[in-house]
């Protein structure tokens, strides 16, 4: 019968172990006994180096370097107190710290362990040569994050810190231990599983007087995965000089391929006195301005007049205008007993001229026309108030009002001036610069929403392809190109206003926003691409409080020159 | 009859709960505090284990002939969905989120793979008493062209221990559904003819793993590694083991793993040969009673499912083992109650809720 066969195989099995137990436990178990002793038994650690970050020339911005702990051996210390003597002379450290330090930390422990961090060159070597007169330690190299770059694109890439209860809970799955540094903010975070390194160590057999008797074991440490990304260090670099002292954000965007080419937040903060100075972080983290935020994808804003064509391709599209359409703008409009303004009187005013001017009466009447529920399905269409699912963390969503959505959440009623306010921007409307420049290459790549990413490959491997994620929204053409030629003259024409930013010999297609917030100044938005012909790049750049759209535009205008300056087109 | 089925529940209980106490032990001195700590998470998953024990045997294991292929699609679409969202994230993903917590489909493919094939032998209804007299295509061929999509799958995770048990399940399956010896052992000929070409489908890796697994000594510092750690965790815990909460292998991390895949490791290293002996004791009977409980029905369906669980507890339990003790290669199984994860508890609760109403209806 087969299962009587299974069952006696079952027995066998078992007994097999049995045997083998009996072997290992009860035969060999008191060699293995003494060997397993946490005093016949060392570890030491060998740390291996986190993978480097470069950008998408090659250019390291993130690389390691060494730094040097002084380990003690506290079993092969017979005399404390003459051998602190004894290094406190060699360290230049006063000898009743390196005591307290000393009991402190060590005491009698039976494992190795770092009584000075973070030595100086030089010290580490004087000691590495003074071996043989003090046996009992050893220099142990540890890999640091070294920023050849200083603060440069210090949010895309993040700093390093002992692992939080937080991430431990949501990774010990993943084989994170409480004793690792893992990776905060930027691509130190989000690809933290690829950069981290295994560590390795050297485990010895000493013999009671602590003295090394032979290895038992070693495993090489080896490092974690360099990542390559889309950035173009030369471009983050002009991005944040341009910046400079505003606060605010710059996303510039491969319009095609949705690859980020430079994303700069001001202010920003430098990662390595993030990592390794614990006084710094925390001054960081309770700032007002907030340095560690990355305003280009957790900042959200209302986009003001930025979103104006959005509403120009929703007029278009469901024909409540056509390029002919003239509204009269007289400055203001009435809308149930309220008067909502614009910014000047434009008189007789078509798509093209409202665009070139940015004339709100025009819009609001488009807007009024086409109804908020059509403006939060273009708002959504265009990408805003949902995730552009950029591979870094803690992006934010931004909002998108909806009438139905007032009533469920807040029991409100949606009024016409709130359709008027939609149609510029204005309102509940939230959005962050990172979804406005996708929403702007859009007019760029005729019709593509694309999914923004700042990683190209991870070790050897490219990961483009995984990364490109194309959405085709059904736009007509020569809808796309109306509102992209008034776009060109908002830079072009005298009257645009983005005409600050004309430079010659190159075509920008672009549109300003100025987007009003209570009781402070206004948000100076830009947001285009350029060239017209055979768009290189989208930008956006958002300046907070900055009052006028013109210092944006000079932002704008600043790292244009210089990307042409430096042919980088 | 004797109450069989009160008592697997009772052994599937105890052994949980020594895995939970291992588990303590090992992340013992941990100095960062967490909210839920694995042994907690452990604890959750073992209740959950429980609720959907009871679940199945409340229910009618019979019914299962009539969703089996259904069953077999949603493992599918699983593992598939496990396939893709791994390639968006780049690396060996096992796990699929499903509301807050992470599970792993290969485990389930398991117990999937024997109520297929267990369907597939019996055959026009589970109260089929005969088994057919098949020739070798649909004796040997169809069954493995069953599996074969789940195995790839698994493999593809990469995760060769679980394929490789998915195999065994095909094995023993095929076995005891009274297939005609001649045709196994012809097969299992063409497999010794085919292995050398299996062998360039292998990961770096794993065909290290399974070099060092026949000569340990070849690379010592390497792989081999773990397997040493592991022996010496074993060895020192001697007859009477260091104590609960006194293993130093698993606890100052030497042991890789050790809350895992060498949790018996662990174990053995603070409770010593006894301890150990008590451990396999339970493991033992665990199978016995199942095999008692399977030939305690007649129905060819119901019985299939029955050893074809069996022999999955046997198989994971015998190479789990072997491996800590350094008999067979580190592929990377969870040895069932006792290894923390909540896919592996969930699965192999509700495998023994199968087995319990086996018994119940009989």
């Amino acid at each position: 019968m087969s299962v009587r066969k299974f069952l006696i195989i079952v027995g066998i099995a078992f007994w097999v172990l049995v045997l083998r137990l009996f072997h290992l436990q009860l035969i060999e178990g008191k060699k293995l006994f003494q060997l397993s002793q946490a005093n016949s038994i060392r570890i030491q650690k060998l740390k291996g180096a986190r993978g480097r970050i470069f950008d998408r020339n090659g250019t390291v911005l993130v690389d390691n370097t060494f730094s040097y702990d002084l380990v003690v051996y506290p079993q092969q210390i017979d005399n404390p107190d003459d051998f602190l003597k004894k290094l406190s002379s060699v360290l230049g450290i006063p000898f009743g710290d390196l005591r307290l330090r000393f009991q402190k930390e060590i005491g009698s422990s039976a494992l190795p362990k770092a009584l000075v961090k973070a030595l100086d060159k030089d010290k580490a070597i004087i000691l590495e040569e003074l071996k043989f007169k003090l046996p009992s330690v050893a220099i142990q190299t540890n890999p640091k994050r070294y920023y050849p770059y200083g603060r440069l694109a210090s949010h895309l890439l993040g700093y390093l810190s002992s692992i939080d209860y937080w991430r431990l809970n949501m990774w010990q799955d993943y084989g994170y231990s409480s004793q690792d540094t893992v990776g905060f903010g930027g691509i130190e975070e989000r690809y933290d599983y690829y950069l981290k390194p295994q560590d390795g160590g050297i485990q010895l057999e000493v013999d009671n007087r602590g003295r090394i008797r032979r290895i038992l074991g070693f495993k090489l440490p080896s490092p974690g995965k360099d990542i390559y990304l889309t950035i173009d260090a030369r471009i983050q670099k002009i991005a944040e000089e341009a910046l400079g002292d505003y606060t605010g954000a710059v996303v510039i965007m491969e319009p095609f391929t949705g690859e980020i080419m430079a994303m700069a937040s001001s202010p920003n903060f430098s990662p390595f006195d993030c990592s390794y100075n614990p006084s710094i972080l925390k001054n960081m983290l309770s700032e007002t301005e907030a340095p560690l935020i990355n305003r280009a994808i957790s900042g959200v804003y209302p986009p003001g007049s930025v979103f104006k064509p959005v509403v120009a391709v929703a007029g278009l599209e469901n024909k409540r205008i056509d390029k002919k359409t003239t509204f009269f703008c007289e400055g203001s409009l009435k809308i149930g007993n309220r008067q909502f303004g614009c910014w000047e009187k434009h008189g007789a005013q078509n798509l093209f001229w409202a665009i070139v001017h940015s004339c709100d009466v025009f819009f609001y009447k488009v807007g009024l026309s086409l109804g908020a529920d059509k403006l939060s399905e273009y708002a959504l269409k265009f990408g805003l108030g949902k995730a552009t699912y950029v591979d870094l963390p803690e992006e934010k969503i931004g909002f998108v009002p909806h009438p139905l959505l007032r009533k469920k959440e807040k029991r409100q009623s949606w009024f016409e001036g709130d359709t008027a306010n939609f149609s510029i921007g204005q309102g509940e409307l939230l959005s962050t610069p990172l979804q406005i420049v996708r929403m702007i290459s859009v007019f760029a790549n005729k019709g593509k929403l694309v999914r923004p990413y700042v990683v190209k490959s991870i070790g050897n491997k490219d990961i483009s392809s995984k990364q490109r994620k194309i959405i085709s929204l059904p736009i007509e053409e020569s809808i796309l190109n109306t509102i992209n030629q008034a776009m060109e003259a908002v830079v072009s024409s005298p009257e645009g206003t983005a005409h600050i930013l004309n430079i010659d010999g190159l075509s920008i297609a672009g549109k300003t926003g100025t987007a009003q917030v209570s009781k402070k100044q206004p948000h100076a938005w830009f947001a285009g691409f350029f060239p017209v012909e055979n768009p290189r790049y989208s930008i956006c750049v958002l300046l907070e409080h900055a009052g006028s759209s013109t210092n944006a535009c000079l932002v704008a205008k600043k790292i244009i020159e210089r990307i042409k300056e430096e042919s980088l087109l | 009859m004797k109450n069989y089925h009160f008592r697997i529940f009772l052994i599937s209980i105890l052994i949980s709960i020594l895995g939970v106490l291992t588990i303590y032990s090992v992340r013992y001195p941990s100095n960062v505090w967490i909210p839920f700590p694995l042994y907690i998470r452990q604890i959750i998953w073992i209740f959950l284990g429980l609720i959907s024990l009871l679940f199945m045997y409340r229910w009618d294991a019979r019914k299962l002939w009539d969703i089996a292929y259904i069953i077999y699609a949603i493992t599918l679409i699983l593992l598939i969905m496990v396939d893709i969202l791994g390639h968006i994230r780049l690396g060996a993903q096992r796990w699929l989120k499903i509301l807050w917590f992470n599970f792993q489909p290969s485990e389930l493919a398991k117990l999937t793979s024997i109520i297929v094939l267990a369907r597939y032998f019996s055959y026009r209804s589970f109260k089929d008493i005969r088994s057919r007299n098949l020739g070798f295509i649909k004796a040997i061929v169809i069954p493995l062209l069953i599996i074969l999509p789940f195995m790839f799958l698994i493999l593809a995770q990469p995760d060769l221990g679980t394929s490789l048990m998915l195999f065994f399940i095909y094995l023993s399956l095929v076995y005891f559904s009274g297939v005609k010896r001649r045709y196994i052992f012809i097969f299992i000929l063409i497999l010794i003819f085919i292995s050398p070409l299996l062998w360039h489908f292998l990961k770096d890796y794993q065909k290290e793993r399974l070099l060092v697994f026949v000569n340990p000594d070849k690379d010592p510092l390497g792989a081999g590694y773990t397997m040493l750690q592991s022996k010496i965790a074993i060895g020192s815990g001697r007859l009477l083991g260091k104590g609960w909460l006194g293993g130093t292998q698993g606890q100052l991390r030497f042991l890789p793993e050790a809350h895992t895949d060498f949790i018996f490791s662990s174990f053995s290293e603070e409770w010593g040969f006894l301890g150990s002996l008590v451990l396999l004791w339970l493991y033992y009977f665990l199978i016995y009673y199942g095999i008692k409980i399977s030939l305690s029905v007649d129905e060819q369906f119901v019985r299939l499912l029955g050893l074809g669980i069996v022999a999955l507890f046997f198989i994971q339990i015998f190479i789990n083992i072997s491996m800590t003790l350094g008999m067979a290669p580190v592929v990377g199984l969870p040895l069932i109650f006792f290894s923390y994860g909540g896919s592996s508890i969930l699965v192999s609760f509700l495998s023994v809720g199968i087995l319990m109403n086996i018994h119940k209806k009989r």
